[in-house]
């Protein structure tokens, strides 16, 4: 591949590209005032956050979570709770939950620690699963499992909106927020140190690296985006009950998003999400009906054929197409155009 | 007082056998091939299915249907093996965790699909009848369950300390790639184990059918459980994975009577987190086992 058209892929994938994206979104609203469209750009908005926030402990730091629902829950809960039973704002609210999120996730962290890989995963599971026991049986304060629901009064104070641009914009500023972040991280010293944790923590500690500072900070921050997002998620929907704010579904799906985009790429995750968002929604609309879960059993495989063939997701697989051309073919047994290219050399 | 805990305690350790026998698979499995199967309760949810059909169509009883389902998903496994398992074995740890998980939901989702979202049950020889004795009582499900169980695991245990085959995949377990330089065909022991992991996961659906009905999210909650009792007794370990359904099952009736059904799984979650906070390892693990997957 030449240089000019190297540098051009690196671009659209670095921060010319995430800006150019990001404008586009915030064109949209002006030309398109249909609702259900609007509400599918919140939607890839809002993937495209989680995903990003997901994205700083999973992708950079290596901490592949599997229990981001609960720091989601944690941020819903707390600024519903708040509004609807002491009148609080939810710009508080969002402060409030952001913290207990990051709070919590430096407890968490400092119970697994020690672990790797899928111990790590496992761990992060059973962590917010106790979490959403709780919350369902805590009915007094949550509602239990059937949630709380928000009452409708528009304000700018309140964060609920008659029209769903508003929305629309709230969350694109967010998402330019996580972005920004994510790519001064990437290019900062933390990020780095961060890089290293994830490819042998043992030499990153020999050179330096304080890795249970570095861990602790990249779950505390990711935590705390994620709050946030719950409780625009809360403020939007109206309505939050434990098992969509707080199950292993929620969880799943943010890592899939951020995994199918791109780990430790700025960009990858919304790119997660503008792949995956529209292909559920339209599986969802055209076999929901008929075929109940097909659409998932696509999700699912899909997934097993992504982290197969490009364990490093889709940024990673556009910068390198010779390399993963190359072990799809190894993958799938077959060999003729490396034999070929073997002959030449 | 006394006979009900006795009660108690008796009912945990027969369920938590048939724990031990969805967890062995899963041991076993990443023993050997270093693979965390996520899809391992789904495994067991397809046997559960595969069992409600013989049933339903030509009425096989579901003890009988273990001859069937045990070979089915043995084949099953090696199947998966070569399509998902194979590519990921020593590829980055997140296409392991995630290639698995995507299997779960694609299985769970085709349970969905073809059987719907209601609880099926199924009714064998000895449903409905208990077994009493000294003011207790169990019902003979529990008790077959129990029996079969172990016998499984022991028949397990011979076949990895005895059998040349078995052997080898304890040499693989121990280290690969010596294993591979003593002509050990490492990639077929690969796929013997993942077949032999969900023979045993089938066996253990065949065991529950009678117990519990089934449903296809019925893997989720056992796959959590398996990995509890793993992680409790030690990755990699047969009489870890014994011992640790075992605790699980006791914990699990206890609390569920003492605190509140609600409440078991928070028991055992908890008691996951604290032995992963005091000794990752398990109880019998291997030490740095916790570090496999770098």
């Amino acid at each position: 591949m030449n240089t000019t058209k190297m540098r051009f892929i690196d671009r659209a994938l670095g921060l010319p590209g995430a800006v150019a994206l990001l404008c586009l979104a915030a064109v949209f609203p002006i030309f398109v005032s249909d609702s259900y469209a609007l509400h599918f750009l919140w939607k890839i908005l809002f993937w495209a956050v989680v995903a990003s926030a997901w994205n700083i402990a999973g992708g950079y730091a290596g901490q592949f979570s599997l229990g981001h629902a609960a720091f989601f829950g944690i941020g819903a809960y707390a600024s519903t709770i708040l509004f609807v039973r002491f009148g609080v704002s939810p710009w508080w609210g969002m402060l409030v939950g952001g913290v207990l999120a990051a709070l919590a996730s430096v407890v968490l962290a400092r119970l697994t620690l020690r672990l790797k890989g899928p111990f790590f995963a496992l761990a992060t599971i059973a962590f917010a699963e106790v979490l959403r026991i709780v919350v369902v049986n805590a009915r007094d304060l949550t509602g239990g499992s059937q949630g709380i629901s928000i009452p409708f009064k528009p304000a700018l104070e309140t964060l609920i909106f008659s029209g769903r641009t508003p929305y629309v914009y709230t969350m694109l500023i967010l998402l330019a927020a996580v972005i920004l972040l994510t790519f001064l991280i990437q290019r900062s010293w933390f990020g780095f140190s961060l890089l290293a944790l994830r490819e042998d923590e043992d030499a990153a500690e020999t050179l330096g690296v304080d890795t249970v500072a570095m861990k602790i900070v990249a779950t505390g921050i990711s935590a705390f985006l994620t709050a946030i997002a719950g409780v625009l998620y809360a403020q939007y929907i109206l309505l939050i009950e434990p098992v969509t704010v707080m199950g292993l579904d929620f969880s799943i799906q943010v890592a899939v998003i951020s995994i199918i985009g791109g780990m430790a790429s700025p960009v990858g995750p919304l790119l997660g999400a503008l792949l995956m968002v529209p292909l559920s929604e339209y599986l969802r609309a055209e076999f929901g009906g008929s075929f109940q879960g097909l659409y998932l059993i696509i999700y699912g495989a899909l997934l097993m054929v992504m982290v197969i063939f490009m364990p490093q997701g889709l940024v990673s697989a556009i910068r390198q197409p010779r390399s993963t051309w190359a072990r799809i073919c190894s993958i799938s047994g077959y060999q003729r155009k490396r034999i070929r290219r073997a002959d030449h050399a | 007082m006394g006979t009900i805990v006795v009660q108690l305690i008796i009912s945990g350790i027969l369920m938590g056998m048939v724990y031990a026998l969805v967890s062995v698979g899963l041991t076993l499995i990443f023993g050997v091939s270093r693979i965390i199967n996520f899809a391992h309760g789904d495994f067991v949810m397809v046997a559960m299915y595969a069992g409600y059909l013989l049933n339903q169509y030509w009425g096989i009883d579901p003890y009988l249907g273990i001859f069937i389902v045990a070979p089915g998903m043995f084949l099953f496994g090696l199947a998966i093996a070569y399509v998902i398992v194979r590519p990921i074995i020593g590829a980055p740890q997140v296409a392991q965790i995630f290639a698995t998980l995507g299997l779960g939901l694609v299985l769970q989702n085709c349970a969905l699909f073809y059987f719907g979202a209601d609880f099926r049950s199924v009714t064998s020889i000895v449903s409905g009848k208990t077994f009493r004795t000294m003011g207790l009582s169990f019902p003979v499900a529990s008790l077959v369950a129990f029996a079969v169980a172990v016998l499984v695991v022991i028949a397990l245990y011979l076949y990895l300390r005895y059998s040349y085959t078995g052997k080898a995949m304890r040499a693989v377990a121990q280290d690969r790639r010596a294993a591979s330089l003593m002509s050990i065909n490492v990639s077929k022991i690969d796929f013997l184990t993942f077949g032999l992991g969900s023979a045993c996961a089938g066996i253990a659906g065949a065991l529950l059918l009678p117990l519990m009905p089934v449903y296809p999210s019925v893997g989720l909650n056992l796959v959590i459980i398996a990995f509890v009792i793993v992680v409790l007794g030690g990755m990699g370990s047969l009489w870890g994975a014994l011992i640790g359904g075992i605790v699980i099952g006791l914990i699990e009736n206890l609390s569920a009577f003492y605190i509140g059904s609600d409440m078991r799984q928070i028991a055992y979650f908890i008691v996951f987190l604290l032995v992963l906070l005091v000794r990752p390892v398990g109880l019998f693990g291997v030490k740095g086992s916790e570090r496999v997957g770098e």
